[in-house]
């Protein structure tokens, strides 16, 4: 099962779950995309801009690594895999 | 709610009440802390800040607590503004000053931000603080927790310097050492703090912590007789304190405090992790993350800076810039700093000291220019920087001839 974890702003598109096991395999745009099956077009308008990008203050995670290092949104998500979804908020 | 009117945006312009709230609830922006400016002009100005309290609650209109009694009484702040005109004169500079916030209650400017947001854990009765921390933070929460009564949790990577890895401790805080970089620390405190609903100063306190650091922009404008400088040199991590400078110059303005003068502010990375300044020269402007920092500034050691965008947004609004000095010219600044104000800042000062030196020696910055440094963590914090730096001690026999050898040769005069 894939595990996606949610920080709870973000969370608040899911009906406030913040962890979310799926039976999936793909890339993180198609993860995605059956999340947004689940819970409606408001996850997607949680994480979305107008043009299809992540929003610029959401970060994802891939088994820890940042999806930025990765392939982005083509990133390949295993069966097993953790997916962090969190607004980017770092240091100071 | 005192002078508080509420949070905005700085992304999308989404306005809330003052409330628990880490980001814009819209687009996860960060959020800013507004005042009814019009009440705060009432009662801050120059004459009713004469014979306030020498801490940063004497610019407490501008600073949003709501409970007076919920502060925690370290006294952080009013640190000294040291004219430089030793090291002025070393770099060619008519008018150089150095705020020192080296001397502050655990010896870093973060003691300033964490004054503001564990007073803020305590009006919400939050049952624990904690933070993400490249070292000073994890020792200023530490102290104000303890100080508070409130446990404290602090997430570090497990590499830090080991005097940075200990002060915690001792203030009685737990450490949670990860085995990666700031960014995986990072991370994982993001989550656990959500989790648990403890009140993280520099991730879910965030727009409120954020205000403390203006108070180091308010009392150098006190210091320099009610004037800005002309530069403000400021070391970057997240980019929050550039971020913090900025708004309180905006703030004064408003205020009617400041009229024409305007500060160019200028960021200071280390070469070795330096995604806003080389997010500052990009098409974009956007920060240029990066995976695994490597330098010996650690405080400064952030991959992924949260305030970055904003920081470079500023430094080109106010006609400044970005510089990365490598390690060996953060090294040599520090000493310069030590060697002509007696000032031991730990590599973040050096590298503001690096970029001073830099910048006059290229042009940026003018020989007539009233330069500020931001001096912002103590030198005793990270002594491994200097491992090699200095040929190892012999010792000298306890006898005149002995000494009189070693200082080579027994002249008088």
């Amino acid at each position: 099962m894939v595990k996606l974890v949610l920080a709870s702003p973000i969370a608040v598109a899911t009906k406030g779950d913040r962890e979310i096991d799926l039976d999936f395999e793909g890339t993180l745009a198609q993860l995605f995309d059956a999340v947004a099956q689940r819970y409606g077009k408001q996850f997607r308008d949680r994480i979305y801009d107008g043009n299809g990008s992540l929003k610029r203050f959401v970060n994802v995670y891939v088994n820890g690594e940042d999806a930025r290092y990765l392939q982005g949104l083509e990133t390949r998500v295993a069966r097993d895999a953790t997916v962090d979804l969190l607004p980017a908020i770092a240091g100071g | 709610m005192g002078y508080v009117r509420g949070l905005r945006c700085r992304e999308c312009g989404a306005e809330y009440p003052p409330v628990w709230l880490s980001v814009c609830d819209a687009c996860f922006g960060p959020l800013e802390v507004t005042y009814e400016i019009a009440a705060v002009r009432e009662a801050f100005n120059r004459k009713a800040l004469d014979g306030r309290s020498k801490d940063l609650w004497r610019y407490r209109e501008l600073l949003p607590i709501f409970d007076d009694g919920s502060r925690v009484d370290l006294q952080p702040g009013y640190t000294p503004l040291r004219k430089a005109d030793n090291l002025a004169k070393a770099l060619d500079l008519k008018d150089v000053w150095v705020k020192d916030d080296t001397v502050n209650p655990t010896y870093s400017f973060k003691d300033r931000p964490v004054a503001v947001a564990v007073a803020k854990a305590r009006e919400w009765n939050l049952s624990a603080v904690g933070c993400v921390s490249t070292g000073n933070l994890a020792a200023a929460t530490a102290a104000a927790a303890a100080k508070a009564h409130l446990p404290c949790y602090v997430f570090v990577p497990a590499h830090l310097e080991s005097t940075k890895l200990l002060l915690p401790r001792v203030y009685g805080a737990t450490v949670v050492p990860v085995d990666g970089t700031y960014d995986d620390a990072n991370r994982v405190a993001l989550l656990a703090a959500d989790k648990r609903g403890w009140g993280f100063v520099n991730i879910n306190l965030r727009p409120y912590y954020a205000e403390g650091s203006k108070t180091l922009l308010f009392e150098t404008w006190e210091q320099l007789g009610f004037e800005l400088p002309d530069v403000t040199i400021v070391p970057m991590g997240s980019g929050l304190l550039l971020t913090s400078i900025d708004k309180a110059i905006r703030e004064l303005r408003e205020l009617g405090e400041v009229k024409d003068a305007s500060t160019r502010i200028v960021g200071s990375q280390p070469e070795g992790c330096s995604p806003i300044v080389q997010g500052f020269s990009s098409k974009d402007g956007r920060p240029r993350p990066v995976k695994k920092p490597n330098t010996i500034a650690e405080s400064l050691a952030i991959g992924d800076p949260a305030s970055g965008y904003d920081a470079i947004q500023i430094m080109k609004r106010t006609r400044g810039f970005a510089d990365a000095p490598t390690d060996a010219e953060i090294l040599e600044g520090q000493k310069l700093l030590a060697r002509t104000e007696g000032v031991f800042a730990e590599p973040a000062g050096g590298t503001t000291v690096a970029t001073l030196k830099r910048a006059r020696q290229d042009g940026r910055i003018d020989r007539d220019e009233r330069v500020v440094l931001l001096i912002t963590g103590n030198g005793l914090k990270a002594p491994g920087v200097w491992n090699g730096s200095f040929p190892p001690l012999t010792p000298v026999a306890p006898d005149p001839a002995a000494v009189d050898r070693f200082l080579g040769g027994a002249s008088i005069g």
